[in-house]
């Protein structure tokens, strides 16, 4: 590199208080006129900018929206039905295609639910190849986020641009798992497989590159005239409206709330590692942004600590009862065989009760709401996704809005369909 | 209602009365080949020249539903780019499209609009159904998953995966260009589309 | 937050949600139980809002979040097969509750969208799933399936495949 990279400046932070950005928001948003004559349009399943099959009705005042009715279902498959015919090792691939872009997140948060119903851990070094893999997803999910949301904006190169460097993240979960897109990698008890030669150089210089070239990404966005009229003061949504809403995640963090399941409930290995929470305070879509890059350059920061700190050993608990064990292991032991054998035609032994585990994805907080009555299948499995709330706070975040503006508001909040419909 | 199951032995789907009468477009073809003065050669080099275009600039329409439209997404990436086969301009019309690439599930609720969608594109037109969900409903056995694309409209090219890689699909699309260039169509020889016909109109 | 020792046990922001719940409502909570470091209570249909309310507006609680609120089938029960499940966080004091209530078949259920907004689709598709009706809920329609469809999927008695006949309908009722 001979250019100098200059160093990630950290801007200084005003802090409104709660009234100050509910002053905000009156401000920014149109009034609505009594005696509209009102225009319902459709912004139809089918639309470049809805992320995915989300239909919304408008009813427009000239510019001015007035009232939202959000409709979602385009994409139900009866997951949480599906859930209960199927053992708890059959659900794992249930669950990577809920959030697609960021698949292994969503496994490892029904991992950790499973887990915690059935009391047992992980081995460290799973848990720390859980972490790596969920910051993995991390950089992924705001990668794609980031250029389709800069797309929407009008700046069409991004979303190629963006894919570019997401390709690093499908290489290497190619190399870890096998997969792309739909990983299932996480077990119950751990992972699937440990890492393979060559992971580490090339994870070590993929999250070399990245930082560099976000940094690049950043100059050219964050002090963009067209992007800052777009984005700063518009879509604020304070900390109320997100707990009264549900809304969680980059958008919560965007309102000053310092809240991240990693450090507030800790999961996987999060407990032993150093990294900062993103929190911004002026809650509108430009903060949300600021959020999501400063997240890309912590989950860079936690993969090279968790290469760093990786401790050696199993990777799967040997736990007979809970746990299928690793494929190397059926054909050469027969009491790996008869595990093998009685967790695929049975499923594992699990006690009754129920759990609720939320983990922190990337998009928000996912959470698993298991009830068992003791059998090998769920009796009732509730996935409580934040793409779901996300889409049902649209009348909030779109009344008083100007039409034009919808677009990224909505793609600032970061809804994926297959999340929302279940 | 007319409701068929495609593993129940009882009903089976006759098709039949939407393939014995000719397709519009075989038809219009067949007039054209009979009205004309001009040689056959010429004709034959027209349509070959025409199908060429096509298939350099077949334009899908931008239908990504699921998981599949992400590798859909990743193909007209820079790394895959199907810009080179003049495809990147994946249309949000139907009426400015050439054809549909399904990717995702089809859900009771989403059905109608794919069907209306396809029906929108002008002809000729060309389905390339994407995904193991699409093809055949792949694990989403529910109440609520249509079971194959194939079951509401006519579809030349299926790619199966969960998802598809990127190559897949460009494989996929490859054949796609294939029937341009061969100028065959999923619904040659039907009168109406499957599920009209099974609907009885 | 300090963490649990054992994965049962509650941590100490848990065991003071537990004393000012018990201290409020003790006698009317029709079951109480702890489960992997979480707390559940069950109360009667009628005392729903009020429990809910309390959990919200309370200093020493304040359950500013509805994180999800669902519904739950168990055939085996004849007397009150329906249930509601109610899970609150806590953002301020970093704590979760859930609260439950039984149901017979045709009992209604007050809404809580006048707490928490987020209860809304929360409310519909607990409805669209299991036929459980809450008094006051703005828009109680259809949200995940077709406006049409007939029967409560998450019922244990309606079939995974659906009970239209076949797993394809071909009538969309002029819909096209």
């Amino acid at each position: 590199m001979s250019a100098p990279v200059e160093e990630h400046v950290e801007q200084p932070v005003s802090r409104p208080t709660l009234e100050e950005l509910k002053e905000r928001k009156e401000k920014s948003r149109q009034r609505v006129r009594e005696d509209a004559e009102v225009l319902t349009v459709s912004m139809g399943p089918h639309h470049p900018s809805t992320h995915g099959v989300f239909r919304v009705d408008l009813d427009l005042d000239g510019e001015v929206i007035v009232a939202t009715r959000p409709e979602i279902g385009n994409l139900h498959r009866g997951m949480e039905k599906l859930a209960e015919y199927r053992t708890y090792h059959q659900v794992i691939p249930l669950t990577d295609r809920l959030h697609y872009v960021a698949s292994f997140a969503q496994n490892e948060g029904f991992c950790e639910a499973v887990e915690k119903l059935m009391g047992i851990e992980a081995p460290p070094r799973a848990r720390f190849i859980r972490s790596m893999g969920h910051e993995m997803c991390r950089i992924a999910n705001h990668l794609l986020w980031l250029g389709i949301h800069i797309m929407d904006f009008g700046a069409i190169t991004f979303q190629q641009i963006c894919f570019r460097e997401r390709e690093y993240m499908m290489d290497l979960w190619e190399m870890l798992c096998g997969a792309r897109l739909t990983h299932s990698f996480c077990r119950i008890g751990g992972v699937a497989k440990d890492i393979p030669d060559g992971f580490e150089e090339k994870m070590r210089a993929a999250i070399e590159t990245i930082p560099i070239r976000l940094r690049e990404y950043d100059r050219l966005i964050r002090n963009n005239r067209i992007f800052l009229k777009r984005a700063k003061g518009i879509g604020i949504f304070t900390s109320e409206d997100c707990a009264a809403w549900r809304i969680t995640g980059p958008a919560l963090r965007a309102a000053g709330v310092e809240r991240d399941l990693r450090k507030n409930e800790p999961f996987a290995a999060y407990p032993e590692l150093d990294f900062e929470v993103a929190v911004e305070y002026d809650a509108d879509v430009y903060a949300r942004y600021l959020v999501r890059m400063r997240e890309m350059y912590e989950s860079c920061k936690i993969i090279a600590q968790c290469l760093d700190r990786m401790p050696d050993g199993p990777v799967l608990a040997e736990d007979a009862f809970h746990v299928i064990p690793a494929k190397k292991d059926v054909m050469r032991s027969s009491a790996a065989m008869i595990q093998d054998f009685v967790h695929v035609f049975r499923g594992p032994q699990v006690p009754p009760g129920e759990v609720y585990k939320a983990v922190e994805t990337p998009h928000g907080e996912l959470a698993f709401y298991i009830v068992s009555d003791g059998g090998p299948k769920p009796q009732r499995l509730r996935i409580s996704t934040p793409c779901y709330y996300h889409c049902q706070a649209t009348p909030a975040l779109f009344e008083g809005e100007m039409l034009a503006d919808i677009v990224g508001i909505f793609g600032s909040v970061d809804v994926c369909l297959g999340s929302c419909d279940r | 209602m007319g409701i068929a199951d495609p593993r129940d032995p009882r009903e089976i789907r006759d098709l039949s009365a939407a393939l014995k009468k000719p397709s519009p477009i075989e038809l219009q073809q067949t007039l054209e080949r009979d009205e004309g003065q001009v040689p056959g050669v010429l004709t034959t080099t027209l349509e070959k020249v025409i199908n060429f275009g096509a298939t350099v600039s077949y334009w899908p329409l931008l239908f990504g539903l699921a998981c599949c439209a992400i590798e859909m997404m990743a193909c007209a990436g820079p790394r895959w780019d199907i810009s080179r086969f003049g495809m990147e301009a994946m249309r949000a019309s139907p009426r400015q499209a050439d054809g549909m690439i399904v990717a995702g599930w089809v859900s009771l609720k989403m059905a109608p609009r794919v069907i209306r969608l396809y029906e929108q594109i002008p002809d000729p037109k060309w389905v390339l159904v994407m995904g193991s969900c699409a093809t055949s409903g792949n694990i989403w056995d529910t109440y609520n998953i249509v079971q194959g694309v194939d079951a509401l409209l006519p579809v030349d090219v299926y790619v199966p995966g969960c998802p598809p890689r990127p190559e897949a699909l460009w494989q996929g699309l490859e054949m796609i260009r294939k029937r341009i260039r061969e100028g065959k169509h999923g619904y040659d020889g039907m009168q109406t589309i499957p599920v009209r016909a099974a609907m009885g109109e | 937050m300090a963490q649990a020792k054992s994965i049962d046990e509650l941590t100490a922001a848990h065991k003071q949600v537990a004393s000012a719940l018990q201290s409020k409502f003790g006698r009317k909570f029709v079951e109480s139980s702890t489960f992997r470091g979480e707390l559940t209570y069950v109360v009667t249909p009628e005392d729903w809002h009020e429990a809910l309310q309390y959990c919200r507006d309370a200093e020493e609680l304040q359950f500013d979040r509805l994180d999800c609120l669902c519904g739950n089938h168990f055939p085996e029960r004849a007397e009150a097969p329906l249930e509601v499940i109610a899970n609150l966080v806590s953002i301020p004091y970093t704590t979760r509750v859930r609260v439950k209530t039984r149901l017979a078949e045709g009992q209604a259920l007050p809404t809580v969208t006048d707490l928490w907004p987020s209860a809304g689709f929360d409310e519909r598709e607990t409805w669209e799933m299991y036929g459980i009706v809450f008094d006051g809920h703005p828009n109680l329609t259809r949200l995940l399936t077709v406006p049409d469809f007939e029967g409560f999927p998450l019922r244990k008695d309606f079939p995974l495949q659906g009970n239209v006949g076949g797993r394809i309908r071909w009538d969309f009722k002029g819909e096209i």
